[in-house]
């Protein structure tokens, strides 16, 4: 632009500001009705008398088997209730997220939705009061029955979203999740190795597959929240469990500083400069990078139960799965996991009845007999429904053996709002690159949890 | 604002054509009265004011407003004056998205000129047969959605794709790295992506710049014996000052407004290290629920925006006078 | 003269560079024709058909052309009376309003995004037509006034005079005698809000946040989250949301491009 009148321009400007001024006594948010929307009066369970309804539903089982599971459920559930439409928005994991705080924000939002336990996700949703609490239809359907408590704390939430773990219900989950060490069967032959039974025996491992000329293990952590899932057991390894929970859930008392932490963090600092990832690990593409691993590269792949589906149908018997070993052989084991993304229903449904069927409909008995056939883990039966080969069968009783007997431990994006996306995904790929040291890690992750605790 | 290939605001303000006619109407033939003839222009203009000024000006002054407060979009916001740019003045992340802004600008704008400059001259000095083919080409990345463009783009830079498989086969294959995953390499692979989708741009505007210069000044210079290369700076050049600013600030604000591109690539990865202001903007607001300093950022891009513009145009003002 | 050599160099420069504009492309292209990765033999139209089912691209190309349609019939009809006033009346204000709309061209849309999602959420109107398209009325004003403006001044007035002479009201000199002679400039103005609003990202990405209303663009952003390991779909459902807009400007680009020489500096 020529301002060869400048005058003009800057009069252009000042209406501008002008115009502006004039506002700034009206707080935003000033005209919006805050409150507890509660669903008042009677619950109705019985679908047939709900007359033409469309649900609106936003999910992000995406990925072959949870595709396959869930558009199977939705069939049966809109064969057995005519009236009932399913209107499904899939997206991935990473989008949902980053699209969800938007919807929900809607006048009109959709009914059911996957929503991260996190403090971020459903915390901050819970607290805007954007979903529904599921208390009374926890009572209608028994699903305290159907599900533990173990299971359940993960999708409470007191109705401000302060407290995690406790209060209401907000949402169910499906499937179980672990997340574990996938393996190649025949490279870890060829090293002369078999499943290893401490976190030792794990690492010594790691060397020989690098010595080999192997890649020891596959990453793709172009979105930032893959890396998550290897450090979750590398310190499910190291450090106490009842600390790491208290870290993950953003509860006071622990310490992000302690020297094993610290530890933990530079044995996965250690991992990546010492060449144990691929050579694409932080800009590969998560999925791009499973399929590699389900196509004959590299002999290890720490990841979530999820993707095991994917394995399995490219290895077939070739490819194995174990938790994550403990530091002494026979102690209880602990890793990340817990449960699959849990349904929620918001509180801008105007179905919320026939919301919370679906939810029921999709988590009962047959719906985990479908999960389990369709080549997902079921958070309920496992025992009962676990394949008797494969890697899915490894899977199963991972899962089992780690929630009788060991610790699932939180995902680390719950722990604050801000915890996953400014702190922890960016840190750990500076970890892993030598951008920053174990220390000043865990001091970055350190000084985000105390704000954050300190209220 | 939109990626506009001539918004050449400069040209606006800055024509030199003469109005052949002085404009509003002297006198009419029908009986309008005098109130009501005057009111002629500002009746052309209102549908357009009133649109404009609800879904542009005052939102602007809603961005200001906004930035003034501390608030999550949903419960009721806090007063904090001017406490949220102090913050992204004193945050190193934020600060940093700024940083990246500035060095994809040498990504869209230097180089995409350059190289614009070079394409233009060989096509109008050469007198090259095919010209218009040459030009539609050059100017297709312009057309395409930058989803489609990242898209294509980031399977070029995938580790094992066709970018890193050219370098191995030519035996380069220490050179072979993962493009988006590397804190060194991930912005200027996104400032690449700009500088491909810039070139046309810069190449279309420069062409129209020289096509006005006078042939005889061409014949002059190759009679003193001038080369290409004097010629372009005796000749050229000094004729193409005005186009060149018109083509720093359209591709200057292209650089800042990387949104979908950043999006769709490395999610502002590795680390921080591809963060950009518009990515910033949404990130704060709906992921972060910080609305204030989102719309924080969008005012300080702006004026960003406003002052770079500025400067440009000083500078081609000088340059011409 | 130009030697021999500088010619062959010039060719060589040309083509070298069309060769680096067009080789991501027709990467793009060959991989949507295709087979999957393990079998690239052949040629398959059908990724097409299944990218377009499975990005669910009936829903969103319609968004698409609804809103495309929607920007482009509003800002111009709207940017031409205002360019017109603009650029043929002299009257008080005229030059601050000018700048004003210059101002809109150079706002960027992120910064407008923030506030309109809110207080359009406050009046229940986000996730509409309206809350998608009228951002970009108001960018496409902006800069569609300044061009009918940069046009009318620049255009031979006498005609319009000797109209006016006959008696014709503003409005029919406008309609019957200027916008006929302005189908150059109103062609390129077309083909670049066109190419603006069908690819717009960010503004339907905020604006319809529980998708009712999400563009060709969002879907195929969308559709790349899920479906990175099937590179055949996506980037069928790429070009298909590439090739309406490839397709007018090739269509158009004669004029578009001529209207775009003589459009851009007047000095």
């Amino acid at each position: 632009m020529t301002f060869t009148k400048p005058g003009i321009m800057r009069r252009a400007v000042g209406v501008l500001a002008l115009g502006t001024l004039g506002l700034a006594g009206c707080a935003p948010g000033s005209d919006q009705d805050q409150g507890e929307p509660a669903v008042t009066g009677d619950v109705n369970t019985d679908g047939a008398s709900m007359g033409d309804v469309e649900l609106i539903l936003w999910d992000q089982e995406v990925r072959g088997s949870q595709a396959s599971q869930f558009t199977t459920l939705i069939d049966e559930f809109e064969d057995t209730y005519p009236n009932i439409k399913i209107n499904r928005v899939e997206q991935s994991f990473e989008d949902l997220s980053t699209t969800l705080a938007l919807a929900l924000t809607d006048p009109n939002p959709p009914d059911i939705v996957q929503a991260n336990n996190a403090r971020n996700d459903m915390g901050a949703f819970v607290g805007a009061g954007q979903l529904l609490s599921l208390e009374p239809y926890a009572t209608a359907y028994d699903w305290t029955e159907r599900f533990g408590e173990t299971v359940l704390k993960n999708s409470r939430y007191s109705s401000d979203g302060k407290l995690f773990g406790e209060g209401n219900l907000y949402g169910l989950p499906q499937a179980g999740e672990i997340v574990g060490v996938f393996y190649n069967k025949e490279k870890l032959a060829d090293l002369g190795l078999s499943v290893p039974a401490t976190w030792d025996d794990f690492t010594a491992a790691l060397e020989a597959a690098k010595t080999a000329g192997e890649t020891p293990l596959m990453l793709g952590d172009v979105e930032g929240w893959p890396a998550v899932h290897v450090f979750g057991p590398i310190q499910g390894a190291h450090v106490p469990p009842d600390e790491v929970t208290a870290l993950g859930m953003g509860n006071p008392g622990a310490d992000w500083t302690t020297p094993q932490n610290v530890a933990a963090a530079q044995q996965l600092a250690d991992w990546a400069t010492g060449g144990y990832f691929n050579q694409d690990f932080l800009g590969g593409d998560y999925d791009a990078v499973v399929e590699e691993f389900a196509n004959g590269t590299g002999v290890f792949l720490m990841a979530g139960s999820w993707v095991g589906a994917v394995i399995d149908e490219q290895m077939g018997s070739n490819a194995g799965f174990f938790t994550p070993p403990p530091a002494q052989a026979g102690s209880p084991k602990a890793t990340t996991g817990g449960t699959s993304l849990p349904f929620s229903v918001t509180s801008g449904s105007k179905n919320p009845d026939a919301a919370a069927l679906f939810i029921d409909f999709i988590t009962n008995l047959h719906a985990m007999e479908v999960l389990a056939e369709t080549g997902n883990l079921p958070i309920l039966h496992t025992a009962e429904l676990a394949p008797a080969q494969g890697v899915w069968a490894d899977v199963f009783a991972a899962f089992q053996d780690v929630s009788d007997t060991g610790y699932l431990l939180p995902y680390l994006d719950w722990a604050t709002p801000t915890f996953g996306d400014e702190v922890l995904k960016p840190g750990l790929q500076d970890l892993m690159s030598a951008r920053t040291t174990p220390e000043e890690f865990c001091a970055a992750l350190q000084e985000d949890y105390a704000a954050f605790t300190a209220g | 604002m939109r990626r506009s290939p001539l918004a050449s605001t400069r040209a606006a303000s800055g024509s030199r054509l003469p109005r052949r006619h002085p404009g509003a109407p002297r006198r009419s033939h029908r009986n309008h009265s005098r109130p009501a003839r005057l009111a002629v222009p500002y009746v052309f203009l209102a549908p357009a004011l009133v649109l404009y000024g609800a879904f542009m000006l005052y939102p602007v002054g809603r961005a200001v407003h906004l930035s003034l407060f501390d608030w999550d979009g949903m419960g009721l916001g806090v007063f904090v004056g001017l406490r949220n740019y102090a913050d992204l003045a004193a945050d190193g992340a934020l600060r940093a998205s700024f940083v990246h802004a500035a060095v994809l600008m040498i990504f869209y704008c230097a180089v995409p000129l350059v190289i614009g400059v070079i394409i233009a001259a060989v096509l109008n000095r050469g007198k090259v047969r095919g010209l218009g083919f040459f030009r539609t080409v050059f100017f297709v990345p312009q057309v395409i959605a930058m989803v489609v463009v990242a898209t294509a783009w980031a399977g070029i830079y995938a580790f094992n794709g066709p970018l890193n498989q050219t370098l191995r086969s030519l035996g380069l294959g220490f050179l072979a790295v993962d493009w988006l995953g590397s804190y060194t390499w991930a912005l200027p692979a996104i400032g690449l992506i700009g500088t491909w989708v810039e070139i046309g741009l810069v190449t279309v505007l420069m062409l129209s710049g020289m096509a006005k210069i006078n042939p005889e000044l061409y014949e002059a210079a190759r009679l003193d014996g001038a080369g290409a290369i004097r010629e372009f700076f005796a000749v050229t050049w000094p004729c193409v000052v005005g186009e060149t600013a018109v083509a720093l600030t359209l591709t200057i604000v292209a650089a800042l407004k990387t949104f979908d591109l950043v999006y769709m690539t490395t999610s502002g990865g590795p680390g921080n290290s591809t963060t950009v202001p518009s990515y910033q903007v949404y990130y704060q607001a709906f992921r972060l629920h910080d609305v204030g300093m989102a719309a924080a950022i969008g005012v300080a891009l702006t004026a960003l925006i406003f002052a770079v513009n500025l400067v440009v145009n000083r500078l081609a003002d000088r340059a011409e006078a | 003269m130009i030697s021999r050599f500088e010619r062959t160099a010039n060719y060589a420069i040309l083509i070298v560079f069309a060769a680096l504009v067009l080789v991501p492309l027709v990467n793009v292209v060959a991989t949507a024709l295709g087979g999957p990765a393990s079998d690239r033999t052949g040629i398959h139209l059908e990724n097409f058909a299944q990218a377009w089912q499975q990005a669910r691209f009936s829903t969103y190309m319609a968004n698409s052309v609804t809103v495309t349609l929607t920007v482009l019939a509003i800002s111009l009809i709207v940017s031409t009376l205002a360019g017109y006033a603009l650029g043929t009346m002299t009257f008080r204000g005229s030059t601050v309003i000018f700048y004003l709309f210059l101002l809109g061209i150079m706002v960027p849309g992120e910064a407008i995004v923030i506030p309109l999602f809110f207080d359009m959420r406050a009046l229940g109107m986000t996730d509409t037509l309206w809350a998608v398209a009228m951002p970009q009325v108001a960018q496409s004003i902006a800069f569609g006034t300044y061009w009918m403006r940069t046009y009318f001044r620049a255009s031979n007035r006498s005609i319009a005079e000797a109209a006016r002479i006959d008696g014709a009201g503003p409005l029919r000199a406008l309609w019957s005698v200027e916008l006929p002679i302005a189908r150059p400039a109103l062609v390129t103005l077309i083909v670049l809000l066109f190419m603006w609003t069908w690819n717009e990202f960010l503004i339907p990405l905020v604006m319809s946040p529980t998708g009712k209303m999400r563009t060709a663009p969002l879907g195929l952003a969308f559709f790349q989250g899920q479906h990175t390991v099937d590179d055949t779909l996506m980037a069928a459902a790429a070009v298909m949301v590439a090739l309406p807009v490839v397709g007018v400007y090739l269509f158009a680009q004669r004029h578009f491009i001529k209207g775009m020489l003589e459009g851009t500096v007047y000095e």
